[in-house]
């Protein structure tokens, strides 16, 4: 196989010596060329052609979120943002998800003591940004970005409780679905987004800025509130709890489970033993397989799973583990994930209208197995 | 430290020490450019982009404490209030000076210095002056900062909606109880007995639960009873219990040690962080970008070292194919193949001519690298004398030496400080003279002929030759008939004399001469040389010229008493032709009189004998002219000019400063440098005796002494 074409893009002349250095230790990564700013960058994606780029954002001249939206422009290559530990940092790195970046790595601030964690993490990113089909921009929902959102009806109960799992792809992903969800949405949402600390609280507050539906980070004891998702911090997990005076979200700190805390097999289990038959459980795009054997314990518990087709992950890790293992009922685009997502929340009410809700029927492989 | 290799984390570190340094020279600049505009966001933002990426490096190099500095800097740096801050420009000249020092410690592995300071004139930063007040009100009540969850929030309305208070119940576990877990239990039981315990924290089982237990409960008795329901003796060593909301307008708050909390539900919450997230970069390039090419290697200076020295042995292999060519074409005149190898040698000869420029100019960096660091400090120094001062630089982009900068560095902060620190007066003394009270120091570099000049020029009040002529008599330096002999140029000259002046007398002789025999002696190491201008009340100019390079010169070559010297080509004015009856003596110096003018001339042979000296022996004069005095050297016979490539002399080799390197010719010669600067110096401080008679032979003198000359294997490197 012949090795992976990386750029390393990054203003700091130590870090386009380091990152070299970290990925020439696989040997299935070929570092072709440096950059220190956007630019330059720019240049050499036209000179070497990598098939990755990593890339700093904050650099002098052009910066990397600018770099980023011609990359998209031009090339719509597989981009990994390298990222630092900070209120900017996190809102910038948001940001270039948004756009369309691929993946990042966040530089912690005891970075020289795990360095070997964050070399693996880095290597893993690259090798599947190269294999993936890329990340496509979809634009934002019709959603109101107006600032005014109606306080939220804490006595109004969710018809449904769904339970997202998703990593690699996933910010662009839930934006986008997200978006389309209206402010009245009957469900509530808990999710699993793979995100270090420090990045997932921004996360959801760009969410909530861009959505119709309300976001905020998880924390031990909010209510499972209709309208409104819940993002699990990074580094805990995030489980249900059935409570008589109504759902909430519970906290722990328990250890990683596949690598990953928070790790969606710990939510969906959780689902699968406090909603049984009625819980619904959505895998989504990401590296590894978390969250497979999660959806087969909600599909054994009578509950409905749903795993996101492969022509619409960005990387089609966790979706195929769990289809393969045919835990996923329904195998659905993102597309049509937010109507997939209501029509799930209306099926209870079919009695009540008495008519079969719109499912749009555009549903990929539906019906499944 | 790393996770690396010793090998490879030695070599990151270095290039982080490297990198770090010049993050922190343009934290200074800008902090300099952001003192001028305090409102520039452009600015402010540039500033933040330096200190993450120290961060970054640092963390990268596992530096903890001064990443975690950098990173407060940072997360500051990105709220709007402090970046709007006045004082900003002032801390982040404090952060350049407290990371440089911290970067000096790791680098010597010494003992860290404190980031304190640092830290508080940060927090001052982001407190500001309206919720100061605020803040110190909040310390008061929010010591329990215990806010009920979204569940807990419903569940206390739940119960007050059912006619129940809910209380927040503080109990403290007593240290000597014997099982502080089961006193949480024995607590809950007892709670539960008289109502409903809607949350506990801290978390069973977690090392806090041991020391102290918070309840949310909700009961129709009062906190009274409550409180007597948890006094366990032995177990619970204080209570405190509040109301929290409910019905019970009767129940009384009790007394309690603990901390007040606010009556009322927490709201449902929505955090709300720093607005931070303005679009990054957009439209907004920097105007000031770092003009700076990518594609820089960084190479080792020792390594171009060995390139230049192989580019030296070229040279030298040059002239002995040249020579031998020469002696061939003699030999066989009609040779046909000598018009080949002429043409041949003459593009060889090109294109190390070329070679060699393209070396010089690899170790050519521009003065900016080191003036960059003079605004910074002229605006400490005029801080701290109370002075207005302006600095104008000119011409950064003028290339010099490596080496040479290196060296030149101190030399030429000392005069800048010292330009600011006295050259330049009070602003109340300048307004007096009619002149603006900001005083303004002009540093500028330009290339002249084959050499670089550095000038220092202020404004300020001028030396008065009068006052250094005092001091000098007065110091014993010259005898008061050898000072009326001075002209204004030499006894300018005076201040850098050894002991001419020290700190305390600065200010009477309008404050020259701290260190300055320190900066001449660095020029004359560096073949260059230093002068000084001055204009009473107006300005005061220093001027330093330096050699484009120390390895390869253009020489002129020239024999005394048989033996092969050189000098540099660019110190030579004028080659004249005299005799030797036209030397005369003038006050135990000789002089030559040379068209118009009287010029002091040294002999660098033997004095010639009586009858020869008055004779008609044609002699070789070596204009030389070293800063603005014009000496002649009085040599036998000139021996043409070569490019040479200086050989150091070590100390075993040479003893004498006269003699500063050597180079070898094609033929294999050796030719010995003369070292100008100390052959002018022993000229000037060398004060003939009538008995000793007059100076000569200097050169020889000390050849024969030690030997040096002749022989190429003593002296070969």
């Amino acid at each position: 196989m012949t090795p992976v074409r990386v750029l390393v893009v990054d203003d700091s002349a130590l870090m386009r010596k380091l990152i070299p250095q970290i990925l020439q230790t696989d040997s299935s990564i070929e570092v072709v060329g440096t950059a220190m700013d956007g630019n330059f960058g720019l240049r050499k994606i036209e000179e070497l052609k990598p098939q990755v780029v990593t890339l700093d954002l904050e650099m002098p001249g052009m910066g990397g979120i600018e770099m980023l939206k011609e990359i998209m422009r031009r090339h719509r290559m597989p981009v990994i943002v390298v990222s630092s530990h900070s209120t900017q940092g996190a809102s910038v790195t948001l940001q270039a998800l948004s756009l369309g970046a691929f993946d990042f790595v966040a530089k912690p601030n005891d970075v020289s003591a795990r360095m070997p964690q964050i070399a693996e993490e880095l290597i893993g990113k690259i090798k599947a940004a190269a294999q993936s089909r890329g990340v496509i921009v979809r634009p934002v929902g019709e959603a109101r970005r107006s600032g005014q959102k109606a306080p939220i009806d804490a006595k109004r109960a969710p018809t449904k409780v769904i339970a997202i799992g998703v990593s690699t792809g996933g910010p662009q992903a839930l934006q986008y679905v997200f978006s389309q969800l209206p402010a009245d949405f009957p469900g509530t949402i808990v999710v699993v987004q793979h995100m270090p600390e420090g990045f997932t609280e921004m996360f959801a507050r760009r969410l909530d800025e861009m959505c119709a539906i309300r976001v905020k980070e998880a924390q031990s004891g909010d209510v499972l509130l209709a309208g409104r998702a819940l993002i699990c911090p990074g580094s805990r997990h995030l489980k249900v709890k059935r409570l008589p005076l109504g759902d909430v979200a519970v906290l722990s700190d328990e250890p990683r489970v596949n690598g990953h805390r928070p790790s969606a097999d710990v939510l969906f289990r959780s689902m699968a033993d406090e909603f049984g038959p009625k819980g619904l459980a959505v895998l989504m795009t990401g590296m590894g397989d978390d969250g497979a054997q999660g959806l087969g314990a909600v599909k054994a518990a009578g509950g409905m799973t749903i795993a996101q087709n492969e022509e619409s992950c960005v990387v089609y890790g966790m979706p195929k583990a769990a289809i393969d293992r045919g835990f996923a009922v329904r195998v659905v685009g993102l597309d049509v994930l937010a109507n997939t997502l209501q029509a799930q929340c209306m099926s209870d009410r079919r009695s009540i209208f008495g008519s079969e809700p719109g499912e749009s029927g555009k549903a990929t492989g539906a019906g499944r197995d | 430290m790393t996770q690396f290799p010793d090998e490879r984390g030695a070599e990151m570190r270095e290039l982080f020490f490297e990198t770090a340094q010049e993050l922190l020279q343009s934290l200074n600049d800008e902090a300099l450019q952001l003192e001028r505009r305090p409102a520039d966001i452009e600015l402010v933002r540039s500033i933040r982009r330096i200190v993450h990426t120290l961060k970054g490096d640092a963390a990268a190099c596992g530096f903890r404490e001064l990443s975690h500095a950098a990173h407060q800097l940072e997360d500051a740096l990105a709220l709007e209030s402090s970046s709007t801050h006045g004082s900003l420009a002032e801390v982040a000249f404090t952060a350049a000076d407290t990371f440089g020092a911290m970067l000096a410690a790791y680098r010597r592995k010494g003992k860290l210095p404190s980031a304190a300071p640092l830290g508080k004139m940060i927090r001052e930063l982001t407190q500001q002056p309206k919720t100061r007040k605020r803040s110190k009100k909040a310390v008061t009540v929010a010591v329990a900062p215990a806010t009920w969850s979204e569940y807990e929030t419903l569940a206390i309305e739940n119960a007050v909606s059912r006619g129940k208070s809910v209380y927040h119940i503080t109990a403290g576990i007593d240290p000597h109880c014997a099982m502080p877990m089961a006193a949480r239990q024995l607590v809950l039981n007892a709670l539960n007995a008289s109502g409903e315990v809607l949350g506990a924290r801290p978390e069973a089982g977690s090392p806090e639960s041991a020391k102290r237990l918070e309840l949310l409960v909700a009961s129709h008795k009062s906190a009274e009873s409550l409180t007597v329901q948890c006094r366990i003796p032995s177990v619970i060593s204080r209570v405190s219990v509040e109301l929290v909301k409910g019905a019970a307008a009767k129940a009384k708050k009790v007394p309690a040690e603990g901390p007040h909390r606010a009556a009322g539900a927490a709201q449902l919450s929505h955090p709300v962080a720093p607005e931070s997230g303005e679009e990054h970069g957009e439209g907004a390039k920097a105007l000031h970008a770092p003009a700076l090419a990518e594609n820089i290697l960084r190479v080792d200076a020792e390594r171009i070292d060995n390139v230049l020295n192989l580019v030296g042995e070229l040279i030298i292999g040059r002239s002995m194919l040249q020579q031998a060519f020469t002696e061939f074409a003699r030999h066989v005149p009609k040779e046909a193949l000598r018009g080949r190898f002429s043409d041949a040698m003459a593009f060889q000869s090109r294109v190390l001519s070329d070679l060699q420029r393209s070396v010089m100019k690899i170790r050519m960096v521009p003065v900016e690298q080191l003036f960059r660091r003079f605004p910074r400090m002229v605006r400490d120094v005029a801080k701290q004398c109370g002075k207005e001062v302006e600095l104008v630089m000119s011409g950064q982009d003028t290339d010099l030496d490596k080496s040479l900068l290196d060296v030149i560095a101190e030399p030429l902060t000392h005069l800048v400080r010292n330009a600011v620190s006295h050259g330049i007066e009070s602003a109340e003394e300048r307004v007096r003279n009619g002149k603006p009270a900001r005083g303004t120091i002009h540093l500028t570099s330009y290339h002249h002929g084959n050499q670089v000049i550095l000038e220092i020029k202020d404004d300020g009040a001028g030396i008065d030759s009068q006052k250094v002529k005092a001091k000098a008599l007065e110091k014993g330096l010259l005898t008061s008939e050898e000072a009326d002999r001075l002209g204004e140029t030499e006894i300018l000259e005076l201040v850098f004399r050894p002991g001419f002046s020290t700190a305390d007398e600065i200010t009477e002789i309008s404050g020259r001469g701290v260190g300055l025999d320190v900066v001449q002696t660095v020029l004359h190491r560096l073949k260059g040389s230093v002068d000084i201008e001055t204009r009473a009340g107006q300005s005061t100019t220093f001027r330093l010229k330096l050699p484009l390079t120390l390895a390869i010169i253009k020489a002129l070559m020239f024999r005394v008493e048989q033996r092969l010297y050189a000098i540099p080509l660019n110190a030579v004015a004028e080659i004249a032709r005299a005799r030797e009856s036209d030397v005369h003596q003038v006050h135990n110096y000789e002089v030559l009189q040379l068209r118009d003018q009287v010029l002091p001339v040294v002999r660098l042979g033997r004095a010639p004998s009586p009858e020869a000296a008055a004779g008609s022996g044609k002699i070789f004069v070596l204009v030389i002219a070293m800063g603005e005095r014009k000496l002649g050297l009085i040599v036998e016979s000139l021996d043409g000019e070569e490019e040479l490539v200086i050989k150091a002399l070590d100390d075993q080799t040479v003893a004498t400063d006269l003699i500063s390197g050597a180079a070898i010719l094609g033929d294999g010669r050796v030719v010995l440098i003369v070292n100008l600067p100390a052959i002018v110096d022993r000229h000037s401080k060398s004060r003939p005796q009538a008995a000793e008679g007059i100076v000569s032979g200097i050169l020889l003198s000390h050849a024969d002494r030690k030997s040096v000359g002749p022989g190429p294997a003593e002296v070969h490197p």
